[in-house]
């Protein structure tokens, strides 16, 4: 046996052996393996005090004990799995409100998470961005609290614009529905932003814009089709077929090992335009244009300095 | 300048004993009456005390002989007790509302309405918003008895306001409460050791802790605002987080069972949960309480984290054992 391994044995037992005192001398079983706590190693001690519900969440429901939890997963995956590369990420303003806009392809916010780890890695002042999820995620088991406790909110204005007025960094895929469902040979090619939500947001908080390109996002899930039938009895907005999912099970929720790079471009303010542009359909409208075109341009410049995409 | 003539329906239950009691010590109120089938739960003073059925048309015509100028309406029966239908539920809901309002046209005296309403009106759904503004309170469609009860209450509420501008109506809208003394669907619900929630959901709830309630309802009389009002101790807490604070199990039960295997468990002494818990306890609901702090000039005293904690520290009682029960 190795030494560490004798360690958590030894460790075990002493607090076992405090466990069976602790019942001899006539104490609940509960209150025994409390008092016994002190024998376990840090990371034990965390677990227990999570069981007893000693942690914080804030109102959105982010909790920090859980993001810290997943985070060798994510560097994981942000390291050696993506092997992401971030460029300018000192554009995003590191204090006050900020409205990040990327493109997106996909169900689960993986690309909403790299991002957050870039944030908290390279940034100077590193923060955690609240990013918006599509509402029908919220319905599923698991994805939905783990969703909840990273910091994704349901994509709402309400929720948005509550954001913004607290001073957050939020996170948007403005493609919304139509991102998500993208095709593999569409990726890349940025759908309509719909109708400029996310910038009617910005200008009535007054929130300067982000535009965020992210390669690799759009090829972890190669969709090749959906299945109209299945969606609907799902009662899901589509049902991707992917060459691992649903053949797979589980396995086919494994994303793709693409190599990615994610750049942060420069801040487009909007609070000299006043919070009553925001009924401004035509500044709305060239705003919105004008982060499209940006990302689409960067996405086709990182594309090319990348080279292949899964070597 | 004469004090205020205050009526409170629903006396019998805490808050609106309560509500007396706080009042009764007010100089500025002259007169209390209190109107309920049962007895109030303290000893009050100086409030006289009508036992009548609010849905008796006969109880319509003794309101106006009081010539109050306030109604507080506490009547609004959230989850049924023992022994009671959900029909008498909607009828004591919904009906008796009705015959209030009916009353209070006819008594020309009243300036202002204030009706402890219900946040179960915005509903629990994935796809909501993290905190519903009072606006947003149709923006689903009503799914269960008791949402579709609370939902003709506001109707009848907007309605009467609608044809009397002259009257301030206040419309509450409370959150579930919880509290050492209160006896609510989630203090019943942290009370056995287990406690089922769905597989895989971990929703945010929100509460009211008794006293901020209480004090809600004191300041909406005193300052009585127009429209809907949230009313809830502000924050969230995750569901898993309160059960542990309180000192249970979470019982994980798959989505299709939930249903079935609760109801089978209330044989061995669980408590019932109605068709409006279940929903929150798989999606959850949090409101903003900016027009109650900002308007009514309440600032609660809790959070709804603290509320849990206050209530986990003094309030839950000690578990009966399972086992114990299922053997009686």
């Amino acid at each position: 046996m190795s030494p560490p391994d004798r360690d958590a044995v030894t460790a075990a037992t002493a607090f076992l052996r405090q466990v069976r005192e602790g019942l001899d001398a006539g104490v609940e079983l509960p209150e025994a393996v409390v008092r016994s706590t002190a024998a376990l190693p840090n990371g034990a001690r965390t677990a227990l005090r999570r069981l007893d519900g000693r942690y914080t969440e804030d109102e959105w429901g982010f909790d920090e004990d859980f993001a810290h939890a997943v985070e060798p997963l994510f560097d994981f995956l942000f390291d050696l799995w993506w092997r992401v590369e971030t460029i300018g990420v000192q554009n995003v303003p590191g204090h006050g409100r900020a409205l990040l806009a990327a493109n997106h392809a996909g169900i689960l916010p993986w690309d909403a998470t790299m991002m957050s780890i870039a944030m908290l890695r390279e940034h100077p002042l590193p923060r955690y961005p609240r990013f918006l999820v599509l509402d029908w995620a919220f319905q599923l088991p698991w994805v939905s609290s783990a969703i909840r406790k990273l910091g994704g909110v349901v994509a709402s204005p309400y929720n948005a614009l509550r954001l913004l007025d607290d001073d957050q960094l939020v996170a948007v895929f403005p493609e919304g529905i139509k991102g998500t469902g993208k095709p593999w040979s569409e990726r890349y090619r940025l759908q309509r932003f719909g109708r400029g939500g996310f910038v009617e947001l910005a200008l009535r908080t007054g929130a300067p814009i982000v535009p965020v390109a992210i390669v690799g996002s759009e090829e972890i899930y190669p969709t090749v089709g959906s299945s109209a039938t299945v969606a609907r009895l799902l009662r899901t907005p589509y049902f991707p077929l992917t060459p691992t999912f649903p053949w797979l099970g589980p396995l086919g929720v494994i994303p793709l090992p693409s190599k990615w790079r994610i750049e942060f471009c420069a801040p487009i303010p909007t609070a000299h335009h006043g919070p009553e542009a925001a009924d401004d359909r035509r500044l709305v409208l060239e705003l919105s244009e004008l982060v499209r075109e940006t990302i689409q341009e960067r996405l086709l410049h990182n594309l090319v300095e990348r080279g292949g995409a899964f070597v | 300048m004469p004090g205020r003539r205050i009526l409170i329906t629903g006396v019998g239950s805490y808050i609106g004993s309560a509500l007396a009691r706080r009042l009764e010590s007010d100089p500025g109120v002259e007169y209390v009456v209190g109107l309920d089938m049962r007895s109030p739960a303290a000893t009050l003073e100086r409030t006289s005390f009508i036992e009548a059925d609010l849905r008796d048309p006969v109880t319509a015509t003794l309101i106006p002989q009081e010539s109050v100028d306030t109604v507080v309406h506490n009547q609004i029966v959230r989850r049924p007790g023992p022994g009671m239908s959900t029909r008498t539920m909607h009828d004591i809901n919904v009906i008796g509302t009705l015959q209030l309002l009916a009353a209070c046209e006819r008594a020309p005296t009243i300036s202002t309405i204030v009706i402890r309403g219900s946040a179960g009106i915005y509903g629990s759904e994935p796809q909501a918003p993290q905190f519903f503004r009072e606006e947003l309170a149709r923006l689903y469609p009503l799914r269960t008895r008791f949402q579709r009860d609370v939902g003709e209450i506001e109707n009848l509420f907007e309605t009467y306001a609608r044809r009397h501008s002259d009257v301030t109506c206040t419309m509450l809208r409370y959150q579930p409460a919880i509290g050492p003394v209160l006896d609510t669907q989630v203090t019943r619900y942290l009370a056995p050791p287990l406690a089922p929630t769905y597989l895989g959901f971990d929703p945010r709830l929100q509460v009211v802790h008794e006293e901020d309630g209480l004090g809600a309802l004191l300041a909406a009389v005193r300052n009585p605002v127009r429209g809907a009002v949230n009313v809830a101790s502000p924050g969230t807490i995750g569901l898993t987080r309160m059960i542990r604070l309180a000192g249970r199990v979470p019982l994980p039960l798959a989505g299709p069972l939930f249903g079935r295997a609760t109801s089978a468990l209330t044989r061995v002494g669980m408590p019932d949960l109605s068709a409006d818990f279940m929903r929150l306890l798989r999606y959850g609901r949090a409101v903003d309480t900016t027009r109650l702090t900002n308007e009514v000039g309440f600032t609660p005293q809790y959070t709804t984290s603290t509320a849990v904690e206050e209530f986990a520290r003094r309030g839950a009682p000690s578990a009966p054992s399972i086992s114990a029960k299922a053997r009686s």
